[in-house]
């Protein structure tokens, strides 16, 4: 994982795979399952291969097969139940490490998976001719909960009716959830798809379709697939339902395809694709790199948009029609990224989590070069100052973002990002939100390296990237070219070198190596002697999620002589800089200024006049790095008229949008001229002008007393958009003209923020905005007013004040405020309308929702959760539930009502919308009921146990879920045990547990050759032996084992189960064990009496197995002696992995006795008692299990005599 | 108009019969009274040109009552006579077989009626004539015209049928116009969405009241997608108004005659407009086909060979 400076791909494991079958022979939306078969072709590459391990979740294994031979296999998924329930520590420390260790141990990227398969013996001797082997794999999945998501309608009519689909999600690498693989970013393959499904659905996913052959019965038919590019398995998707197909009328090798009756809107959307196709292609001089692409839009989608090879699954949301305008940038945007990650993400993949910013980095900034060229430069840079402020809001709240995390060796104590509660080890880890604002940073950076080395070279090392990648694809596996499609952090930053001659190895240092972003606060004096202008930057590098910048630094002088650029340099103590200015006239005659972009205009230089400070100062304004070139935030200090006069001549957006900011400050009547006119101005970006909407508002609060004529903007917005011969009727809806639509839209919102003396919305503006609502009239436009009038319920809900309440009497209609009333009887009949013509996306109830929940709120109407939950059930649109969700969650934290939070969390378990769940944690974490600091009757010891098994086994089925539960743990508990809980009886105890806890995540096997070999070869001989072993194991152990194994199946949560093999486990364990025990003599008070019970278990069953002649040599020494210096065992991470590999020998005894029987046909008498133990006790763990993999080949020949 | 007739006897008796009972006071009550006394005069003196010098009232009354029956008999027997002849208004001779076939000899009628020693009643009194409630009056009733015999029914009330043009100014002033439309509008959602909270299930925002704001309940859809991504009916109108070119390659395929009709031929080309993936026919092998894309071509039927 670290930066290698040899450009070769190393795989971490013994073989490589070259090409994949996937074949699903039935998809059953009845009952929601699949079955099929998965191949894979893999060269080993040492001798001896005996062991293969590949990555599944969910799936039950029927058999495997290695060239035809029957394979045993084991199944083990410590990511099931993270930490088991022996464990009473509750707190988010040892939870997050547990888990880390869990993600690592079954990571493709180390050589792990979930699925361990012992190649039969008789092909061990294949390893020495480097043989290919053919691992094939029958699975099925029954109502999976991750990886596939079914959408079923309850309506009548068959499955293609009912609109009936199901496509395959995740969130970064999750395809083991749908089939056998090794999911991993790193390991290509060249693969083959087929489908077979019902004869009206259409099945859609990666590479060509050879074909479409009906079946015999002519009742289903089957797809053929081919990628022949070699493509990574989280690559792979697949898409079923009854799909309306719409071939693109500019590329008839690009299909698009939604759900029945949505065509039209399809045929909308897509109608400019093609356009985002020509773009790339010019820009990185490179043909798509697939022969076709497929877009799918599908209903209750995990994200809004996932990008696979050749093809990306959409929510149908993002669907529109022509008379929509503000979804329409939405969409084309979402378009694009998916595009861009087509290029790189796809096709070009990276070769491990480390190097993820470089893809995510330049599909960011592809993107951001077609937002660029679409809507223009205005917009591109609007965009790029408004994702570094969000990057720099996230990095100063919740600490640093680290791009390109370096680990050394697993050592926990390294950890580079310590302030943050979850790890970055690992995609499946990462808090979503994080996430989100990686990828900012991601594109940010490359930004900024474009800047260092120009965009020219950039896009070179694109297409050289590009190029490679595409020779490589077109290649033979044997030619190992193929790693030359997967990107590395080393090999992006060589290819930059070697394309630019230039060194940007401080900057990759400062961005990627490092987390944080940089303070800075800025001031100046102007020196009339010296005519100098001295200028002060200071840094904050001290708080958390900054750091210091060393280097250059631009800064922009507007002088009245003109724009000077001043590049300073930063360095470790100088504060101050000295800039001389140019313009030494005073202003005595009336001249023309010239701007930055050569544009001269005349400035009414007054403003100037008053200031005793800087008096004959020629500065006009000055900005600190306009071009935002550097990851920072910036607090300069300059006088208000300066702001002003940069507010009106300044032309770059980002300094307008600056200087809205910094006058919020300045509540003077020329603040107020200066925004007024921005308003008026039309040639002005209308962001900006909407931005300044806000801040005028906010201005005009803050002179309530002294303001003078009518409230802020209704003068404005009469002249604007009411009709000439009657000011106080606004003009029938006309939205040609997008900027000023946007404009009508966000000025009633920020003039319903208005407020008078008493802290009131002024009448005026309330009786102004119902005339806009009563007048509103759309007869004769061509586009859709349905956001419109949202904003318009959003204005209203804005004017809303606390009511003023006497006694606490109780809300009734009769006490109803005057005001109030007319704002609830425009809310009741625009919901009301709503439900005979409903608008686009439900836009008019979710602002209702809104609105109801802020009169509630205020005390206006009683406060009551019922209607949101009404609205919050599944069936209605997610925009529509999102909406009443968020009410619910505020009620909950506004009343402290635990029946709602139980209901909310009911739903994040039960809710068949991945999305919704999603959506729900994070708004309860961003709004949490309660907090750790303060006392909470929510803060209870079932609430806590309630989450910890949400976290710890609920959510196993998706990454993002999981990661969403730690976050809201987190927001409620913090990192230590939460407060609410008892005091453990052994309090002292507890930190000691937590080093220990960190130290855990050893467990994870090293990775290489050397170390899996020789667990393998005693675990297999070892087990060899135990035949005789295990009729007399009862006597031994069995009484203490047998209870052991029943509690823990009842007593498992959630419906985890106690995974069946651990076996491939075992020897690190021991190894660990070793280690453990020698620093940690003084921490063995600590053992409740289940951890004696099995530790005990545990170390019996070691005897009984070390005590072996054939074990190998060196281990059992040290394992007896670990044995020898320990009662028990104080680490519940072990006493877990003691009990399961307990089951998981008993499994393989049954494995291997297959394998066994088919050869020499002796011990029958043992084998069968074996046998039918071992029956029963699987049944049992079936009864109990969820996870329908179970370590057992059905039909191995053993069962079928 | 026979029921009218029957309609009108009725009310007369309905009125003898409210007339014993002392509580009527209404104009219309207060004519048939007088009616019924006029009657009776008339029977009086009919017994006492027959000789009688007094009679108990339940005689008198029995009399009357006989009487009244037998006017409003003649009256209806007519009536259904010359009805019977397709006209309106009895005649003459409608009478005389009316009376002939109620047994009468018409022939001494005459001579009844120039008896010496009849007497001569009081018409009965004209001021209390019946107060008909007053029909709509709109314009003026239409006679006949020239070509329509007299005897026909006579043209209803002229606002039955008459159209009344109203003439006020329309308005123009923007304002107005617009502020009507918008309470206009507002009132058909409110009224609209207040029906559908009222005939189905409701969510209240207030537990002691839910009939002042009434929010019809969510009900989770199977297919939300749809309906929120979908433009609504509504909105698809004024598309297809803004531009209807879109919708031609839409409509094409499906209403389009002469695509039907070359149907065995030109089944390709329905075949490049997009089929869904599993309708197309194996047989339609589209060689002259344009555009090339795999998920278009037909699917294979299965080999014999095939093992796997």
């Amino acid at each position: 994982m670290n930066r290698k400076k040899d450009k070769g791909f190393e795989s971490p494991r013994p073989y490589k795979l070259t090409h994949q079958v996937v074949c699903i022979n039935n998809i059953n939306f009845q009952r929601k399952s699949v079955i099929g078969y998965v191949e894979l072709t893999i060269f080993p590459t040492v001798v001896n291969l005996n062991r293969i391990k590949l990555n599944s979740k969910q799936c039950r294994i029927y058999r495997v097969r290695v060239n035809d031979l029957e394979a045993p296999f084991i199944y083990n998924d410590p990511t099931l139940e993270v930490c088991h329930h022996e464990s009473k520590q509750r707190n988010l420390n040892y939870f997050s490490s547990a888990y880390t260790a869990a993600v690592s141990a079954v990571d493709p990227d180390a050589g792990n998976g979930e699925l361990s398969i012992k190649v039969p013996s008789e092909l061990w001797k294949q390893g020495d001719e480097m043989k290919v082997l053919k691992v094939y794999i029958e699975f099925s999945l029954d109502q999976p909960k991750g990886g596939l998501h079914f959408v079923v309608p309850d309506v009548e009519g068959s499955m293609a009716e009912r609109a009936a689909h199901v496509f395959s999600f995740g969130n970064q690498n999750s395809t083991r959830f749908w089939f056998p693989c090794v999911d991993s970013y790193s390991e290509l393959c060249t693969w083959k798809l087929e489908f077979t499904v019902d004869a009206s659905m259409v099945a859609v996913s990666c590479g060509d379709l050879v074909e479409t052959v009906y079946t015999h019965d002519m009742r289903k038919k089957t797809y053929h697939y081919m990628l022949p590019i070699p493509t990574a398995a989280p690559n792979i998707s697949l898409a079923v339902g009854p799909f309306e197909i719409l071939v693109d009328p500019y590329m008839h090798e690009v299909t698009h395809f939604c759900l029945p009756q949505l065509l039209p809107l399809l045929k909308h959307t897509m109608s400019f694709l093609h356009e985002i196709f020509e773009f790339y292609e010019e820009i990185l001089t490179c043909r798509y790199p697939y022969s076709c692409f497929k877009t799918v839009f599908v209903d209750e989608s995990y994200v809004q948009l996932s990008s696979y090879a050749s093809m990306s699954i959409f929510s149908t949301n993002l669907l529109h029609s022509g008379m929509i305008i503000d979804q329409t940038p939405l969409s084309r945007r979402f378009l694009a990224q998916a595009l861009a990650q087509q290029f790189f993400g796809c096709f070009i993949s990276r070769m491990s989590w480390a190097d993820e910013w470089v893809l995510k980095g330049i599909s960011g900034y592809i993107y951001g070069l077609y937002l660029k060229k679409t809507f223009g430069v205005n917009e591109y840079r609007h965009w790029i100052r408004e994702e570094l402020d969000r990057i720099v809001e996230y990095e100063l709240k919740m600490g640093g973002v680290l791009l390109h995390p370096t680990f050394s060796g697993g050592k926990e104590k390294d950890n580079p990002t310590p302030h943050l509660h979850f790890s970055i080890k690992h995609p499946h880890t990462l808090s979503w939100e994080y996430y989100k604002m990686f990828q900012c940073k991601a594109h940010l950076v490359m930004r900024l390296i474009e800047n260092r080395i120009s965009m020219e070279f950039m896009l070179q090392v694109f297409n050289k990237l590009l190029s490679l990648a595409s020779t490589a694809s077109s290649q033979k596996y044997q030619s190992h070219m193929w790693s030359q499609m997967l990107v590395s952090t080393s090999g992006f930053l060589k290819s930059i070198s070697n394309v630019s001659g230039k060194d940007i190895g401080p900057l990759i240092k400062q961005w990627v190596d490092q987390s944080g972003v940089v303070k800075f606060f800025g001031s100046f004096a102007f020196n009339r002697k010296r005519n100098v202008l001295e200028l002060e930057i200071r840094q904050d590098y001290t708080s958390s999620g900054t750091q210091k910048y060393v280097g250059p630094i631009k800064v922009t002088v507007q002088e009245l002589d003109g724009s000077f650029n001043h590049t300073l340099q930063i360095e470790e103590n100088s504060l101050k800089h000295d800039i001389p200015c140019h313009s030494k006239s005073r202003r005595n005659k009336k001249k023309k200024i010239p701007l930055m972009n050569g544009e001269e205009v005349d400035m009414d230089l007054s403003a100037m006049e008053p200031t005793l400070t800087n008096a004959d100062s020629p500065l006009l304004w000055i900005r600190i790095d306009p071009d935002m070139s550097i990851l920072r935030k910036v607090e300069f200090e300059q006088a208000d008229f300066m702001w002003q006069y940069q507010l009106r001549y300044e032309r770059d957006v980002v300094a307008q949008e600056e200087s809205i900011l910094a006058l919020e400050k300045f509540p003077t009547p020329d603040s107020r001229r200066a925004l007024t006119d921005i308003l008026e101005q039309d040639q002005c970006f209308y962001k900006v002008r909407m931005q300044g909407c806000f801040c005028l508002a906010k201005i005009a609060n803050s002179m309530a007393s002294t303001w003078m004529g009518p409230p802020a903007m209704k003068s404005l917005f009469t002249r604007m958009f009411c009709c000439k011969s009657c000011p106080n009727i606004v003009k029938t809806n006309n939205f040609i003209n997008f900027q000023s639509y946007f404009l009508q839209k966000t000025m009633p919102v920020a003039m319903a923020l208005l407020r008078d003396v008493q802290n009131l919305c002024p009448k005026d503006v309330l009786n102004f905005i119902l005339d806009l609502i009563k007048y509103n009239d759309n007869r004769k436009n061509k586009f859709s007013d349905n956001y419109y009038r949202a904003e318009l319920i959003d204005a209203l809900t804005n004017s809303l004040t606390p009511a003023i309440s006497i006694n606490n009497e109780v809300r009734t209609v009769d006490n109803l405020n005057a005001d109030v009333r007319l704002i609830l009887e425009e809310i009741t009949r625009f919901l009301n309308m709503e439900k005979l013509l409903p608008s686009y996306r439900n836009t008019i109830t979710v602002s209702c929702l809104r609105a109801i929940r802020m009169l509630q709120r205020n005390g206006h109407i009683p406060s009551d959760p019922s209607l949101f939950k009404s609205y919050a059930q599944y069936g209605h649109f997610v925009d529509v539930r999102i909406a009443a969700l968020e009410a619910v969650v505020d009620y909950t934290r506004v009343e402290r009502c635990s029946d709602e939070l139980q209901w909310l969390l009911d739903l994040v378990q039960n809710d068949p919308v991945h999305y919704i769940r999603h959506k729900i944690l994070s708004m309860l974490a961003k709004n949490p009921p309660f907090t750790k600091a303060a006392e909470s009757s929510l803060c209870n010891e079932a609430l806590v146990d309630q989450l910890w098994k949400l976290m710890n086994s609920g959510t196993s089925h998706d990454w993002r879920l999981r990661c969403d539960a730690v976050n809201l743990y987190y927001a409620l508990f913090g990192l230590t045990r939460p407060s609410c809980l008892p005091l453990p009886e052994l309090g002292l105890v507890l930190n000691l547990k937590e080093k220990k806890a960190v130290l855990n995540p050893t467990i994870k096997p090293e990775p290489g050759s050397g170390g899996p070999e020789v667990t393998a070869n005693m675990t297999f001989t070892s087990t060899l032996e135990e035949e005789q072993h295990v009729v007399i194991e009862p006597a031994l152990s069995g009484v203490a084992m047998a209870p052991q194994g029943l509690k823990r199946k009842a007593e498992t949560p959630l419906g985890s189960s106690p995974e069946p093999g651990q076996i491939m486990q075992e020897e690190p364990i021991v190894k660990l064990s070793v280690k453990g025990r020698f620093p940690g003599t003084q921490e063995e008070e600590d053992i409740d009496m289940d951890t004696v019970h099995d530790s005990q278990a545990f170390i019996y069953h070691h005897l009984n197995m070390l005590e072996r002649p054939s074990t190998p040599g060196k281990e059992p020494s040290s394992v007896e002696q670990a044995i020898l210096s320990m009662p028990g065992t104080p680490m519940p991470l072990l006493s877990k992995e003691s009990l399961s590999s307990k089951h998981g020998d008993h499994h393989h005894h049954h494995h291997h006795h297959h394998h066994e029987h088919k050869k020499k046909k002796k011990k029958h008498k043992h084998k069968h008692k074996h046998k039918h133990k071992h029956e029963s006790k699987d049944r049992d763990s079936h009864a109990f299990s969820n996870s329908p993999a179970s370590g057992r080949s059905i039909r191995s020949p053993s069962m079928s005599d | 108009m026979a029921e009218s007739a029957v309609m009108g006897s009725g009310s007369l008796n309905a009125g003898n019969r409210s007339g014993s009972s002392k509580t009527s006071t209404s104009p219309l009550e207060n004519y048939q009274l007088a009616r019924r006394r006029t009657l009776q005069v008339v029977v009086s003196s009919l017994l006492t040109e027959c000789g009688f010098d007094s009679a108990e009232k339940a005689a008198v009354e029995t009399l009357t009552e006989m009487m009244q029956s037998y006017i409003t008999e003649v009256g209806r027997s007519a009536k259904a006579n010359c009805e019977h002849t397709a006209r309106s208004t009895p005649t003459l001779s409608d009478v005389v077989i009316t009376l002939v076939e109620m047994g009468f000899n018409v022939d001494t009628l005459p001579l009844y009626a120039k008896r010496s020693q009849r007497m001569v009643i009081t018409a009965p009194p004209v001021t209390n004539a019946p107060v008909v409630p007053k029909a709509l009056m709109a314009g003026q009733k239409r006679t006949h015209p020239a070509h329509i015999p007299s005897h026909f029914p006579e043209f209803p009330d002229p606002h039955t049928y008459i159209k009344t043009p109203t003439f006020r100014e329309p308005v123009s002033d923007y304002q107005i116009v617009r502020e009507k439309a918008a309470s206009q509008r507002r009132d058909v959602e409110r009224a609209l969405t207040r029906f559908m909270a009222k005939t189905g299930e409701t969510q209240c925002l207030f537990k002691d009241d839910t009939s002042t704001f009434p929010l019809i309940a969510a009900h989770p859809n199977s297919i939300p997608y749809l309906s929120a991504l979908l433009p609504s009916e509504l909105e698809l109108q004024m598309l297809e108004e803004t531009d209807s070119s879109e919708q031609d390659d839409q409509t094409d395929t499906e209403n389009n005659p002469s695509n039907i009709m070359q149907d065995d031929s030109g089944g390709d080309k329905e075949n490049a407009v997009l089929p869904p993936g599993g309708g197309v026919p194996a047989g339609k092998v589209n060689e002259e086909n344009m555009i090339d894309n795999p998920y278009l071509r037909p699917v294979k039927k299965p080999k014999v060979r095939r093992k796997k």
